[in-house]
């Protein structure tokens, strides 16, 4: 086979990867080299000002508080989503009758827009809303909160609603998972007098590993990223209460302060790389084949 | 894959990219070309005489489409009489700020825009943006200008001078049936919640959710205060002589309307609920008061005209002045408008004494010009003007003096009721966020 020929295939990627270039890479290096100006609508001309949008963010209190309350989110959706996801899977894997109704009831919220979710939630969070009823009427009044104005409640109230509505879709990935998982492995096990937990642990757990991989990436990510979830169930507050990194990208942006939430931005996704790429290569250390 | 292959993908490919590029920027270009065809190109003049149709582009949020500066009898017979055609550029409403100071960064403006004062000055950058419209010939007609002024110039266009008054807006039925007088201070104001909450009915409703609805009550009462006992105050503020937690005064202020809340005199879920439910709670006769602007009055009226309401000044203390807000969007023409000479053109056709009496009439609104008459106002409006405009009873609220951002204040003012800051802890955590806002303007003093 000549040169030409063994390219021939790299020819292929050339338009995708042109397109990425131009729409993705060069404004990340755009934005990278604005994060160390003081770029703002007032200013005659630019400035390089080094790294002073940075010092400014880890000395800013509502920024801290940001990063705090995107780690605590990302840290509950992460194990929600997961957790729960495959609690979900490995019951509707099971022969049930309803298990394609209870399957699509499941799944249904992650198709949902954020907005008819906070459409939905708000209400029944409110001080005086479905939730709480609840908690009085079976005689838990203890338990009313107000969920969404509460400051020391809010990030945690705002991460629940998310794992209720994106748990579904974790279901979907892990349910894919277990079928792609060979029925003679369990019946091997049972012979051998493996109980349900031990079959649990020693076969499905690590052959479902590279679904729980893209999972954990995907609701990684998704957490640290987060924005809209925050935005249309408490604009960040009540005050500054449930900032996330996302918000105060935006907050940055409608204060003028362009060079400072180019940096956060920059942050933002420097932490994403950072956390991301070495817990994927270290779980796909950890992937078995069958 | 033979030569001919290769030129013939590399053709395509590059046809592809090249219509793409093309689709992508035609938006903007097309738009922007769009007067300099029309016009002939640059800044001729255009207008009656030239014979050219000039096309000159206006901004405005979409919110504000319904302004009478743009209905369209009155774009029309400016269209006819100058041969200037209006396109409205219309701007989603929750974005208007972002993409304006977009366009104005990018050098991409629009002739005109409609936006208002107070906000114009911190999210668009009124000086460096916008040109002064001091020696415009309608000036000289202007009974208020400093509805229309920053900096000491007129940056704006407006044909009245009665939009946004903030206060106390209140339902004038139930202050009669219960027979209530307009508390003229803080007390006299709390005495009036307990009956109004005797009664069974919510004495104010406060929509903290939306974080803004907060600062109703202290924009008025800083303003009122510093008005009659430091009048340099705000101009001391902002030179970094002084600082908001220097002012005792102001905690109380902030005390107070807090107090209102713990009190019980409000709707218990404060930082649920918002300004949207507003015209509902006063539709329902579920709440007597509320500590906002004008405009509510005009939504509820919209609904149901025979609900009565009525505004009064926020009694933070002894008698104090109503607060007027240069809200409701004025006309600005940015200092690199294409068009300047046609877009000053539309403001004088605005402003001449036809249009502006069709504007005012239409609209039930106090005129800004000499040679205007104020048609018979609506009944709250009638009382506005003879309680505290006719009388100079009024007092720019707090934000006009602002040349920064207020939405982190507005956020601290909300943790306030949410139980993370004290009235001290609002001012002093302002203080922080105000110096680093004015640091990064380049303002002296920070």
């Amino acid at each position: 086979m000549n040169v030409s020929k063994k390219l021939y295939s790299y020819y292929l990627i050339w338009p995708a990867l042109l397109i990425y270039s131009i729409f993705f890479v060069l404004p990340a290096l755009i934005g990278l080299f604005y994060s160390f100006t003081d770029w703002r609508l007032d200013r005659e001309a630019i400035k390089f000002i080094g790294w002073d949008n940075f010092e400014r963010i880890f000395t800013d209190r509502t920024l801290l508080l940001a990063m705090k309350n995107t780690a605590i989110f990302a840290i509950v959706t992460v194990l929600g989503k997961n957790l729960l996801g495959i609690a979900l899977a490995v019951g509707l894997n099971m022969k049930l009758k309803s298990k394609n109704l209870l399957r699509a009831v499941f799944y249904s919220p992650s198709i949902l827009s954020v907005l008819v979710i906070s459409i939905v939630f708000t209400p029944m969070l409110r001080s005086d809303g479905t939730i709480n009823r609840i908690f009085e009427a079976v005689g838990l009044p203890s338990l009313s909160q107000a969920w969404l104005t509460n400051p020391a409640l809010v990030i945690w109230t705002v991460a629940f609603v998310s794992i209720w509505q994106h748990t579904g879709f974790q279901m979907a990935i892990y349910l894919a998972g277990l079928q792609s998982i060979s029925k003679e492995y369990y019946e091997a096990a049972t012979i051998d007098g493996a109980g349900s937990w031990r079959s649990f642990r020693s076969i499905t757990i690590p052959l479902l590993l590279p679904a729980i991989n893209i999972n954990l990436m995907l609701t990684l990510i998704g957490g640290l990223k987060v924005f809209s979830e925050v935005f249309v169930l408490t604009g960040g507050g009540p005050g500054n209460a449930s900032q996330v990194v996302g918000t105060i990208i935006l907050r940055s942006f409608g204060e003028g302060s362009w060079g400072l939430g180019t940096a956060v931005n920059t942050l933002l996704f420097a932490a994403v790389t950072v956390i991301a790429i070495p817990l994927l290569i270290f779980m796909r250390r950890k992937e078995v084949s069958e | 894959m033979s030569k001919q292959m290769k030129k013939i993908a590399t053709g395509l490919l590059a046809g592809i990219m090249t219509l793409t590029l093309a689709a992508c920027g035609s938006d903007n270009s097309g738009k922007g070309n769009a007067a300099a065809t029309d016009s002939g190109g640059g800044n001729s003049g255009g207008g009656s005489g030239s014979g050219k149709k000039v096309t000159i582009e206006l901004a405005i949020s979409k919110s504000s489409q319904d302004s009478a500066f743009v209905a369209q009898d009155v774009l029309d017979e400016f269209e006819q009489k100058t041969n200037i055609k209006i396109n409205l550029q219309l701007l989603p409403a929750e974005q208007t700020a972002t993409v304006l100071q977009t366009k104005l960064a990018v050098d991409e403006v629009p002739d005109l825009i409609q936006y208002n004062l107070a906000s114009a000055t911190t999210d668009l950058n009124l000086e460096r943006n916008f040109e002064i419209l001091d020696n415009e010939p309608w000036v000289g007609r202007l009974l208020n200008k400093d509805v229309l002024s920053a900096y000491d110039h007129v940056y704006s266009f407006h044909y009245s001078q009665d939009t946004g008054m903030q206060g106390v807006v209140y339902n004038k039925d139930i202050s009669k049936d219960l027979g209530l007088e307009i508390p003229k201070n803080y007390e006299e104001f709390l005495a009036v919640c307990e009956k109004i909450k005797a009664s069974g009915i919510t004495p104010v409703f406060m929509p903290f959710k939306d974080n803004w609805a907060a600062n109703i009550w202290p924009a008025a009462a800083f303003a009122d205060w510093a008005a009659k006992n430091e009048p340099s105050l705000f101009e001391d503020i902002n030179a970094g002589r002084k600082k908001w937690s220097d002012v005792p005064e102001f905690a109380t202020f902030l005390d107070q309307q807090y107090e209102v809340y713990k009190k019980g005199y409000t709707n218990t879920d404060i930082l649920s609920d918002s300004y949207d439910m507003a015209v509902g709670k006063f539709l329902n006769k579920e709440t007597a008061m509320m500590f906002m602007g004008d405009w509510l009055i005009v939504n509820v009226a919209e609904k149901d005209p025979n609900v009565h309401l009525g505004l009064f000044a926020i009694p933070s203390s002894e008698d104090a002045n109503l607060g007027a807000s240069p809200l409701g969007g004025q006309l600005f023409i940015p200092k690199k408008a294409k068009h300047m000479a046609e877009a000053k053109q539309f403001l004088e056709f605005l402003a001449s004494k036809e249009v502006a009496q069709k504007m005012v009439d239409s609209q039930g609104s106090v005129s800004n010009f000499s040679d205007v008459t104020t048609p018979k106002l609506p009944d709250y409006k009638q009382e506005i003007v003879d309680q505290y405009i006719t009388p100079k009873k009024t007092t720019l609220t707090t934000d006009a003096y602002m040349i920064v951002d207020r939405s982190e204040l507005y956020r601290l003012l909300q943790d306030e009721f949410a139980g993370g800051l004290d009235a001290k802890g609002v001012l002093k955590a302002w203080d922080e966020k105000f110096s680093q806002l004015m640091k990064d303007k380049g303002v002296e003093g920070f």
